[in-house]
């Protein structure tokens, strides 16, 4: 494999990935203008989904942890967002006044809960946003990830993790609003302005693109370098000195932050947060935009999510069956495309071809057609 | 059919009828009955988790369509029901047959591809339970269908009455029979895996692959079988459980999860923790259920997993083997 050495630092600007990265994040600049808020908030929902699938493909693809638990971090995330467009309702619309959300007072709260409360302020709700998604994935990667438990029950503990967090959720009516989630939430405003929804899009957006070149440059650094070393064989790896746990606790940890935010992102534009996206369900359909897509890609993940989305919502005009069609094509994706469909384009066209400076191209192509 | 006393506290394993605790103003008999009511939950989780005990345990693949198995052999059930008015007794062979034979069809064409690649086997099948959801889903529609218990089965069994002759204490029959029938079933495959010389050749493959295989056992033959007879055990699961609530293709999702966590506690080596596992969880949750509430009780119970996965990954009921 080429690209396992690459860790050393790009000096020469890759003028391939900027060209076709430029013209990609043109189409979606431009795509707003040219479509109707439907397709506008299915997009921007879709760029979110694909966000998640980064951050998914971030421990996973490269680090080799299979998480169901990525809905859990984007639904804690989301119900942060969710508090504070909450309980930022302006009074008239709010059929108890002010004070209290309206499925707390159905419960019988009579004040807000001191815990929820502090979210009322965009700082706080914002620094929840991270932070509670953060620091339970960080709980958990530092009990999980220092023990001798191997890969397939890390992921046995993501889905228990995912199962019970539905199950308490949901019982916790008075706090969480129970199966229905937050509901009736006033919309994203900036300084007593809404944000249309043409807005909440490039914020959307602007978000994806930092998640990806961020995701991109992490993994193309020394950084990303032990990652991918630590997928491909651990022992030796811990045999070189390096704290594996601590590595796979920090992605982890940034993963689940990666994930809040989106979840944060998504709640404004859905108008609504439910345990439905903590449950294991939602959690598999994560892995499988990441499987589908390729694993350690980056791109993959996020192309798949869209792809799927929009044919899905194409589907659904046609068909009810439309899961038994992602079933069948995870299955002949897992099967026979293991590196997923990004692995069927040329190779050319690949991202760690791409983002290779033009010498290094020239180079590589010069051995390949020595060897 | 069942009355709605029976078939409610049975709805899922785990969300037992609190209300019927808290009509009670006897709390020893209160707590009597949740232990009872844990006695019923063990039998549910015996019974899933043993088809699983079977396929990741004793085969370590990841089966993901386990819920999907018990799915199929309730649709089984519902068929022969259906079409030729059979007792739900006589349609368990065939729902054993039946999602053997599906099993079978499913070890040839996807699991025989990636053993050794447990990731990929977990991601198979859910890609596969997906669609065993979705081609029933197109067969029968996403509609509920009901299964008739026999007659002879419905009913309690009481164990204490007060004055006036109303239950204290009691059980039902149905769910003694999931308890009977389970262990019944443990206690053959028990048999055919220690006390027979099929058995003997699956232990031999488990344990060393190359060696059981130099020594001229037929190992796809084995893993075959092995993958067919536990998915079998799910259908059976799925007969029975038929009968407590309707019949609907989602319905094997309830019981993946309760059935992977009932395994992973036992220990994956010896077949007789997947009962200490099933005792363990049912009557922690009947009992927590009783002191708290249901929701807190599965909370916990799965909080404690997670803690027991991570200093025992291999189970409580793991004899310590040197690598």
């Amino acid at each position: 494999m080429t690209d396992a050495v690459m860790g050393f630092r790009q000096t020469t600007f890759p003028l391939k990935l900027a060209l076709i990265g430029g013209i990609g994040l043109l189409i979606f600049v431009i795509l707003p203008f040219v479509v109707g808020d439907f397709q506008i908030s299915l997009m921007s929902k879709l760029l979110l989904f694909g966000s998640l699938a980064i951050s998914l493909d971030l421990v996973w693809g490269f680090t080799g942890i299979l998480s169901f638990a990525h809905g859990v971090f984007f639904t804690l995330g989301g119900y942060a967002m969710a508090y504070y467009l909450k309980l930022n309702l302006s009074a008239e619309n709010n059929t108890y006044g002010i004070a209290l959300p309206d499925f707390m007072v159905w419960n019988g709260l009579e004040t807000l809960p001191w815990f929820i409360a502090p979210l009322q302020y965009f700082p706080v709700a914002i620094a929840a946003m991270i932070g509670v998604p953060a620091l339970f994935a960080f709980i958990i990667g530092s009990f999980i990830f220092r023990s001798k438990v191997s890969g397939v029950y890390i992921t046995i503990i993501t889905l228990a993790i995912s199962s019970a967090l539905t199950t308490f959720f949901v019982s916790q009516q008075a706090y969480t609003g129970g199966t229905n989630g937050i509901t009736d939430i006033s919309s994203l405003s900036f300084f007593g302005t809404p944000i249309p929804l043409v807005g909440l899009y490039f914020i959307i957006l602007a978000y994806t693109v930092l998640v990806l070149a961020f995701s991109w440059w992490l993994t193309q650094s020394n950084f990303g370098l032990i990652l991918r070393s630590i997928n491909e064989n651990e022992k030796r790896i811990a045999f070189l000195g390096y704290d594996v746990a601590r590595f796979k606790i920090f992605i982890w940890t940034l993963s689940a932050a990666m994930a809040g935010i989106a979840g944060g992102l998504f709640v404004p534009l859905n108008k609504f947060i439910s345990p439905v996206y903590l449950a294991v369900a939602f959690g598999t359909q994560v892995v499988i935009w990441v499987a589908i897509g390729g694993r350690g890609t980056l791109i993959g993940p996020l192309v798949a999510a869209i792809l799927l989305g929009q044919v899905q919502n194409a589907a659904e005009k046609v068909t009810q069956d439309w899961q038994l069609i992602v079933g069948i094509l995870l299955l002949v994706v897992v099967l026979f495309i293991p590196s997923g469909l990004m692995s069927l384009l040329p190779k050319q066209f690949s991202l760690s071809e791409l983002s290779k400076p033009s010498g290094a191209l020239r180079r590589n192509s010069v051995k390949n057609a020595s060897q | 059919m069942l009355d709605s006393a029976l078939s409610l506290p049975l709805w899922q394993p785990f969300l037992l009828a609190q209300e019927e605790a808290a009509t009670e103003t006897f709390n020893a008999v209160a707590l009597v009955n949740q232990t009872l009511n844990g006695i019923g939950i063990i039998g549910i989780l015996l019974l899933t988790a043993l088809g699983l005990a079977i396929t990741f345990g004793v085969m370590r693949i990841i089966n993901l369509a386990h819920g999907e198995f018990i799915m199929l052999g309730a649709y089984v059930t519902f068929l022969m029901q259906d079409w030729f008015g059979l007792d739900l007794l006589l349609t368990i062979p065939f729902a054993f047959l039946g999602t053997a034979i599906i099993g079978a069809i499913t070890e040839l064409t996807i699991i025989r591809r990636l053993y050794g690649r447990p990731l990929e086997t977990l991601l198979a099948t859910w890609g596969l339970s997906i669609v065993l959801q979705g081609v029933v889903k197109l067969i029968f529609t996403a509609q509920l269908k009901y299964v008739r218990a026999p007659a002879y089965l419905s009913g309690n069994i009481m164990l204490l009455t007060d004055d006036a002759g109303s239950p204290l204490v009691a059980i039902s029959y149905y769910r003694m029979f999931i308890v009977l029938i389970a262990l019944a079933l443990l206690g053959l495959t028990m048999y055919l895996f220690y006390g027979t010389p099929w058995g003997r050749n699956v232990r031999a493959v488990t344990q060393n692959r190359e060696m059981a295989k130099c020594l001229g056992i037929n190992t796809q033959m084995v893993d075959l079988i092995t993958f067919a007879y536990g998915c079998g055990l799910a259908g059976v699961a799925g007969s029975v459980i038929s009968a407590l609530k309707s019949v609907a293709p989602p319905m094997g999702q309830d019981y993946l999860v309760d059935a992977w966590m009932v395994v992973v506690t036992g220990g994956v080596d010896k077949l007789i923790g997947v009962l200490a596992g099933s005792v363990l969880i049912g009557e922690a949750n009947a009992i927590i259920a009783y002191l708290l509430n249901d929701p807190v009780a599965r909370v916990l119970v799965l909080a404690a997993i997670i803690v027991l996965i991570r200093y025992r990954p291999e189970g409580l009921f793991t004899v310590q083997k040197r690598a």
